[in-house]
């Protein structure tokens, strides 16, 4: 055979992979009625002799897999080979790569090996990436493919087989860095303040788990009055404070964006360090978004919009958290800035008011009917109180619309519990569409959204003056937009 | 024109094909008679006998009538008036709904597909949709019930088109 040999993944995967159970977890269906079937309650003996087996399967499996598993990184395509009764084949041809990532989760860590990731778009209608990974290479093995992928991709230049990654230091640009004073903002994130509650979840699933006489004894204390309540309630906040802290630090420490010849490199994690490259010819825009908490703040997050990206979300990250100047400005670096943002017509306001005030409204009416026959009239307070919060909500929602068009980008801004501007490139736009609600119609406003192939695929400036809406699709995309103005 | 005249956008010039009605028609027959199969068992089972509760079984029908004279009487001819479509040199270009109106464009350089498709109903009248697919998954445009013969023309068309002039900016 000529070419590149196949070859092999580190055979300190076989321990991982024991120790993880990561191949036996497959049987765990099979294992427990048999298990069952056996009994589990005659004696330490049995216990052992199935902890015994478990490892043993474990240790098979994983072997098994290792040996079965290879890979090969020719010059044209990437051919990964697995599987142990049905072997399958699966080839990546270089130039549909669009991202290699590579983790080193905590126990890889220890063994010196990580995981590579290589993502390749497959059909870009479907908008999904397929992923291809390569589990248990060493570190420098790791290194060498992520920077052998990515540079003979791009463009096929004069790279030599001889020629070392490390030969050709490409110059580096810092772009940004975690400030550990960040972290002050994650307890106004939404996303990390679930981290401390879904871990609470798990440990209450755990406690459910446990015999009862291991359970420890809470049904004593007493609680009573208001300053218990108040001291718990202040408890539990400042816990998840410190849970979104924490779980901000685990993820984020260490951050770092990096530009790199053509790529985006970001470097971040406590526990399993990641490292993802994003090509900086893919990308066709930047979100800079913030929800009401991190608004407060003035803290924001950047997150780039890249064609064919698999798992996008937490892989286009560009800035995880972090001063709403900075965030701007990082955008700014990577997508022109199209000036500041346009408001929206009047009537955008009062449709947005309407809208908030909705459901008070039904609420209130409904409550209306049901107060004079049935003596409803909490159910009324609480309808006049929707009803009234609906103004401030619709003025916030109203507040945060905008469009701006430059010369090279445009903007669109919206949202109010999480505010989203995306700022996009004018190639990004691969279909405008127009939409008129008979409201909107009457009002004379329309919704004009920017279908993209990257990021979640729409970004719509929300009731634009209608007369606008020819102007705008014109000077935000190429002259085919100029159909819409007939 | 028989657009209103507070439409956005320019409307595309051609009107889809006149058998659409029909098809439109038929497709609010069908719906109206699914709906009369699910009302007819719940009539059956409510129950009569309290006075506050002898108006309820009068809902449905009440609510079935409306929807038959929406679906079979208004919608079709509206929706005849408001589809439209349109190639250019440049895109293809469609309009379609009813009540909320969505107009679509896409840059023929931007096709990655296009896909024509024929429904059961649609064959009765001879009918076909062709739709264009972008990168996008929010981006595509469908123009329904065009003549079958036209819409593999047109298909054809926009693929050889698409081919010469695709760019890679996706």
């Amino acid at each position: 055979m000529t070419g590149p040999v196949v070859q092999r993944t580190s055979p300190r995967v076989v321990l991982l992979h024991t120790v993880t159970f990561k191949q036996a977890r497959q049987w765990v269906p099979i294992a427990l009625p048999v298990g069952a079937a056996i009994g589990f309650d005659s004696g330490l003996t049995t216990v052992a002799a199935l902890v015994l087996a478990v490892t043993l399967l474990s240790a098979t499996s994983a072997a098994l897999a290792w040996w079965r598993f290879g890979y090969t990184d020719g010059p044209t395509s990437v051919v990964v080979t697995r599987g142990l009764l049905a072997r399958s084949v699966r080839t990546v041809p270089r130039d549909r790569i669009r991202g290699v990532e590579v983790e080193a989760p905590l126990l890889h860590r220890l063994l010196g090996v990580v995981r590579v990731r290589i993502d390749a778009a497959a059909g870009a209608t479907t908008g999904e990436g397929e992923e291809v990974l390569v589990d248990g290479v060493t570190s420098a093995e790791g290194e060498r493919l992520r920077a052998g992928l990515l540079s003979r991709r791009s463009g096929a230049t004069a790279d030599a087989a001889g020629a070392a990654p490390a030969a050709e230091p490409p110059a580096e640009e810092e772009l940004a860095r975690f400030d550990p004073r960040w972290l002050l903002y994650a307890p106004l994130a939404g996303s990390y303040l679930a981290v401390p509650v879904a871990a609470v979840g798990a440990l209450f699933r755990l406690l459910d788990e446990l015999p009862r006489d291991l359970r420890p004894d809470v049904d004593g204390v007493q609680l009573s009055g208001w300053t218990a309540g108040l001291l718990a309630a202040a408890a539990v906040l400042v816990l998840l404070a410190l849970g979104a802290v924490a779980g901000a630090a685990v993820v984020n420490w260490g951050f770092r964006l990096v530009r790199r010849g053509g790529a985006l490199v970001a470097d971040r994690g406590l526990v399993t360090r990641r490292h993802t490259e994003l090509e900086v010819d893919r990308i066709r825009g930047v979100t800079v978004s913030a929800g009401l908490g991190l608004r407060w703040a003035g803290a924001a997050r950047v997150s780039a919009l890249v064609t064919g990206l698999g798992d996008a979300q937490r892989r286009g990250q560009l800035l995880p958290l972090g001063p709403r100047d900075r965030a701007d400005a990082l955008a700014a670096q990577l997508v022109e800035d199209p000036g500041p943002l346009r408001r929206h017509p009047a009537a955008a306001r009062r449709r947005q008011v309407v809208r908030a005030m909705t459901p008070g409204a039904v609420v209130t009416t409904a409550a209306a009917v049901g107060a004079v026959l049935a003596g409803w009239w909490p159910v009324l307070a609480v309808g006049i109180v929707l009803l009234l919060l609906g103004v401030p909500v619709g003025l916030g929602r109203y507040a945060a619309l905008g469009h701006a068009a430059g010369p090279r980008s445009f903007a669109v801004r919206r949202g109010w519990v999480v505010q989203e501007k995306a700022v996009l490139q004018r190639r990004a736009v691969v279909s405008w569409q127009v939409r008129q609600s008979p409201f909107q119609r009457r009002a004379g406003v329309a919704t004009v959204v920017a279908c993209v192939g990257a990021g979640s695929g729409a970004y719509s400036a929300v009731d634009l003056a209608a007369e606008d809406v020819a102007p705008f699709t014109r000077a935000a995309s190429s002259d085919w937009a100029g159909t819409l103005a007939g | 024109m028989t657009a209103p005249s507070s439409s956005p956008v320019r409307e595309p010039a051609w009107p889809v094909s006149r058998s659409a009605i029909g098809l439109w028609v038929t497709q609010g027959v069908l719906g109206t008679l699914l709906w009369a199969a699910l009302l007819v068992p719940a009539l059956l089972l409510l129950p009569t006998d309290d006075l506050p509760l002898s108006l309820l079984p009068w809902v449905g029908p009440v609510l079935l009538v409306l929807y038959a004279g929406v679906a079979i009487g208004l919608e079709p001819r509206i929706r005849y008036r408001v589809h439209r479509w349109e190639v250019t040199g440049e895109a293809v270009y469609a309009v379609s709904g009813w009540l909320t109106r969505t107009w679509t464009l896409v840059p023929i350089s931007r096709i990655q597909t296009v896909d024509v498709t024929r429904g059961a109903v649609q064959q009765l009248y001879g009918l076909a949709t062709i739709a264009v697919l972008t990168a996008s998954s929010s981006g595509t445009v469908r123009v329904r019930h065009l003549p079958a013969d036209v819409a593999e023309r047109v298909a054809a068309d926009l693929v050889h088109r698409a081919e010469q002039v695709r760019d890679e900016a996706t």
